[in-house]
Formats: C-alpha cells, sequence, structure tokens
C-alpha cells in the first residue's frame, strides 16, 4: 500500500451561502467520509494565507502566500492509503469537498 | 414526522453520545446562540449576533473534518461564537458599557454554554421581540424562522415560494426597523403583555398552519415550521407569561401535529381523518395535546384557540371512527364560528353538518361561502362539495366540482386524491 496525501482547496466565502442545517449535512458527509479505514491521518491548516519564502537578489525574503490573488485556498489534508494513483483517486471521487471546492492528489515519495 | 424531531426540539434532556451530532443541531443552537447573544450586544446589534453564530459555524465546518466531531459541539460551537462577538465588538469600537459588560458575563461562560432555563428565557424574549406587533406579519414569519428557528433565507424563500432576495430584504427592513424604532428584548407588562402574546400566538398559529397544510408541491421543510412552531408554543407555555389561551394553541398544534403520520399512506397518497389508521396517531403528542387541554380550562375566557382544540380533542377521544361524537363537533362548530369569522372554518363546519344533519344541508351552508373573495380560488371548496355531491347521488355535479378543484393550486398528493375522486364520479354516468 502507498500512501496518498490529499490537498483540499476551497472558497471558504461559498460556505457562507449554506443555512445551519445545511452545514450540518455538510459536515456530516465529511465526518463519514473521514472514517473510513484507509484515511490515515487529517491536519486542518491555520486559515491565513501563509507566508512564502524565496530569494530574490541572492537574498530571502518572505512575503505573504500564494492565496493574495485567488480565491480557492489550501484549508487542510488528509493521508490517506491506495494500491496506486487509480485507486487513490477513486476513493476520493467520493469526497463531499467536491461539491464545495478541489481535491489534489499526490502521492507520498519512496513507498 | 418521527417523534424525535418533536423531543429534539424541546431542547434539553438529550445527550449526544460523544463526537456525534444529534438531528438539526447546527439549527437549533444557531437559533439558541443568536437569542442568546441579541441579548447581550443588543437587539440593535443582531447583525453582529447573527454574523458570529454564522462564523462559528464556518469555523466548525473547517475545523471538524479534520480533528473529529468535539466530545460537546455545542460548547464548541458557544466558544467560537463567543470568541467571534467580541471580535466584531473589538472591530466596531463599541469599547463602551455594553462590550465591557459582555466580556465580563460571558468570561465566566468561556468553557460551556449557558444553563437551559438560561437560553430559553432568552429564546423567549427573542420570539416576543420577532412577533411585535409594529413588525408586519411576513416579517415576523421570517423573522421568528430566521432568528429563532435557525432556518436559511433559501429555507424559508423556497417554502414559501418567494424569490430569495425577497425573503433577504423582509429581514433586512425588520431588522432596520427594530434598531430604529428601538425595540428591545424586554417582556411586555401586565396590560401590555395579553396584547403581545396574541401577537405571538397568531405568528406561531400561522406559522404552525403553514407547515401543515403544504398544499403546493413536496415540502419537507414545511413539515419542519410545524414542529418549530410547536416548540416555540411550548416554549411560550412553560414559561410565567403562559395563559389558558396558550396552553389551548399548544393542545391544538399537538393534536393535530399528531395525525400528521397517518395523513398519507405508504405510496405517499391522500388519507382522509375518517380512514386514517389510528395506529399511525402520535400517542405521545396526543398526550400532550391533552396535558395542554386541561391546563387551557382554566379561566373563563373562551378563544379560538380553545374551540378548535376542543374539536381536535373530541377527535382523538374517538377510538374509531365510528364512534366520532360529531354532535359535539358541531355544537364546538357553531361555537367557533361565533368567535371567528373565517370562512374556512365554516366550510369545515359543513363535514360536521353532513353526518348530522345530511349532506343535503351541508350543501346548503356552504352555498353561502361560494361568493367569499378568500375562498374563491380554494380548491377544498369545491372537492368539499364535490363530496356532498356525491353523497347525493349528483354525480355529473359532482364531476363538474371535482374537475373545478383540479384546476385549482394543490399539492401532488392532493391532486392524486381528486382525480381518483372524479374517475370514481365518471364511471357512474
Amino acid at each position: 500500500m502507498a500512501q496518498f496525501a490529499l490537498l483540499l482547496y476551497d472558497d471558504p466565502s461559498g460556505w457562507l451561502k449554506l443555512s445551519p442545517e445545511e452545514m450540518q449535512n455538510a459536515l456530516e458527509k465529511y465526518t463519514a467520509w473521514g472514517k473510513q479505514h484507509f484515511v490515515k491521518a487529517s491536519q486542518r491548516l491555520a486559515e491565513d494565507a501563509g507566508k512564502v519564502l524565496r530569494s530574490a537578489a541572492g537574498k530571502p525574503r518572505a512575503s505573504d502566500g500564494p492565496y493574495s490573488e485567488t480565491k480557492e485556498i489550501l484549508g487542510g489534508f488528509y493521508l490517506i492509503e491506495a494500491a496506486n494513483y487509480d485507486e487513490a483517486v477513486e476513493r476520493s471521487l467520493g469526497h463531499p469537498h467536491l461539491e464545495h471546492g478541489t481535491i489534489e492528489v499526490r502521492k507520498l515519495f519512496g513507498q | 414526522m418521527a417523534l424525535s424531531k418533536f423531543e429534539n426540539s424541546s431542547g434539553s434532556k438529550q445527550t449526544a453520545t460523544a463526537g456525534a451530532l444529534l438531528e438539526h443541531t447546527f439549527r437549533r443552537e444557531a437559533g439558541r446562540m443568536v437569542s442568546y447573544f441579541a441579548r447581550r450586544v443588543g437587539p440593535a446589534h443582531l447583525q453582529i449576533a447573527e454574523d458570529a453564530v454564522q462564523d462559528a459555524m464556518l469555523r466548525a465546518l473547517q475545523t471538524w473534518p479534520y480533528s473529529g466531531t468535539p466530545t460537546n459541539p455545542s460548547a464548541w460551537l458557544f466558544r467560537a461564537a463567543r470568541n467571534a462577538v467580541i471580535d466584531a465588538l473589538r472591530a466596531a469600537r463599541l469599547h463602551g458599557e455594553k462590550a465591557a459588560a459582555f466580556v465580563r458575563e460571558t468570561s465566566t461562560l468561556a468553557g460551556e454554554p449557558p444553563f437551559e432555563d438560561g437560553f430559553e428565557d432568552d429564546e423567549l424574549r427573542m420570539i416576543v421581540l420577532c412577533c411585535h406587533p409594529a413588525l408586519t406579519r411576513e416579517a415576523s414569519v421570517a423573522l421568528s424562522l430566521k432568528l429563532v428557528g435557525g432556518f436559511g433565507v433559501r429555507e424559508i424563500a423556497r417554502a414559501f415560494l418567494v424569490d430569495e432576495a425577497a425573503i433577504a430584504q423582509r429581514l433586512v427592513r425588520a431588522k432596520r426597523q427594530i434598531r430604529e424604532q428601538g425595540l428591545t428584548l424586554d417582556l411586555p407588562r401586565e396590560q401590555e403583555l395579553s396584547g403581545r402574546l396574541s401577537a405571538v400566538l397568531e405568528v406561531l398559529y400561522f406559522l404552525f398552519n403553514e407547515g401543515y397544510s403544504a398544499h403546493s408541491g413536496v415540502n419537507l421543510i414545511r413539515a419542519e415550521f410545524c414542529s418549530e412552531a410547536l416548540r416555540l408554543a411550548r416554549l411560550v407555555a412553560a414559561s410565567p407569561v403562559a395563559t389558558p389561551q396558550v396552553h389551548a394553541l399548544v393542545a391544538l398544534m399537538a393534536f393535530q401535529a399528531a395525525r400528521l403520520p397517518a395523513r398519507v399512506d405508504d405510496n405517499g397518497d391522500l388519507v382522509l381523518f375518517e380512514f386514517q389508521d389510528r395506529t399511525r396517531w402520535d400517542e405521545r403528542l396526543i398526550a400532550l395535546g391533552f396535558w395542554h387541554f386541561d391546563k387551557s380550562i382554566a379561566g373563563s375566557e373562551v378563544t379560538e384557540y380553545h374551540a378548535q382544540a376542543a374539536i381536535a380533542a373530541t377527535y382523538a377521544r374517538a377510538s374509531d371512527p365510528q364512534s366520532i361524537d360529531w354532535h359535539a363537533i358541531l355544537l364546538l362548530y357553531d361555537q367557533l364560528l361565533s368567535i371567528s369569522t373565517s370562512p374556512v372554518v365554516a366550510l369545515n363546519r359543513a363535514v360536521a353538518v353532513a353526518k348530522v344533519h345530511g349532506p343535503a344541508e351541508a350543501l346548503r351552508t356552504i352555498e353561502l361561502l361560494d361568493d367569499h373573495p378568500k375562498l374563491k380560488d380554494y380548491h377544498l371548496l369545491l372537492a368539499v362539495r364535490g363530496h356532498l355531491l356525491r353523497e347525493l347521488g349528483r354525480w355529473t355535479e359532482a364531476a363538474d366540482s371535482y374537475r373545478n378543484a383540479l384546476q385549482r393550486v394543490c399539492s401532488e398528493p392532493e391532486r392524486r386524491f381528486l382525480q381518483v375522486k372524479l374517475e370514481q364520479c365518471e364511471s357512474q354516468y
């Protein structure tokens, strides 16, 4: 079994249109998905845009995160197990997040 | 509708399994928290309370999928909303006494939400504000559903078949009115109380009927309006401001809600009251109805709710359709007609008249309703007429009535029901 990182991007303002009942329904779908046997870990990221470090003219410099121009931000990630990309994708296709945003699937190196 | 919905909405006594949510937790908590925070920041800053609650739920949505549902979801949401209120007060530079008092009052509650009675008192005040006579009926209904019921704008719009923007506008205008006219969350005293209470009951009864008689389309949210109206009425009934009239309304709602599960069969087809499977009536709601009905008898005032509840109680007492006391029901309708001028009451009375004096007499009583502006497009007037003509063997006229009824607005189950009746009449000539 290989391990895959699922990176979840979404535009948080999209959630604001939901009623409390709809929010709970969405939440319950996420929770149910996360309880499946192949989900090994999950972590939310803080909602700020973070920092990006890069060198300019040989000098390292920190600037505000990559999200200033896009609405979708990386909100968190899951670590799942799957035999290969096909299975990883198949397992992610049922994720309720796809109703709201996008998921990037990346295989962990060396497995 | 399962009883659990009504039990959930009665609030307290339930405990969730750790890490799981009860049905409608978010909707229920939204109403409780908005009421709680609005009282602390003042009704002029309702928006702060609403935004903070939404913010808390959004945070939950961004966090719980990764960290799991917390052991006490309500406490988590309450904490998040409280922090959002503090942030908003700071951002709005409400540094004054209000902000300081808010932080002072809620800091001891940072860990846990307040006790159940605290919430209930806040909700009661919020309902009374939402139903303030200075606001229009439409505004009161929308406000109650949004602020206390925790329903979303889209849900309210869909249920009333109104444009989403129109509901949003209605809410904005009502909140502006609250702010500009300085309406408060104070409970009215003695003389003013009974008038304000009547306004509250009127809105709740309207809300209940909207849910009960979903006349167009298939609409689940409307059924939830029923349970919400019953929950709020029970809340008023349990409060110190309760009067016998309040108990009469709760009894009426409970009896009617008890019959909801029997109103449609497994195919989703309409079942007339007489043919309903009584084992599907909700016994606990009927018991609740009788409990409040007993309390409603105290005092001398007989209101419309009393008469309606008495009619519903008479139906509930009959163990089978044959033993319904139609004479008693007709007397109660006569009494009701002396209090209420509603043509729908007169129409319902005709059903009792038919049972006691026969269909010909009943037909005469509803002829008087033909020109009533409120009943002009009412499919049930035509359906009742069709039914009475049928009993008299006047098949062609009965078929005409059913055909006319089918051209009016009605729900899908009602449409199928009328269609069957029409075909039965047509096969007779």
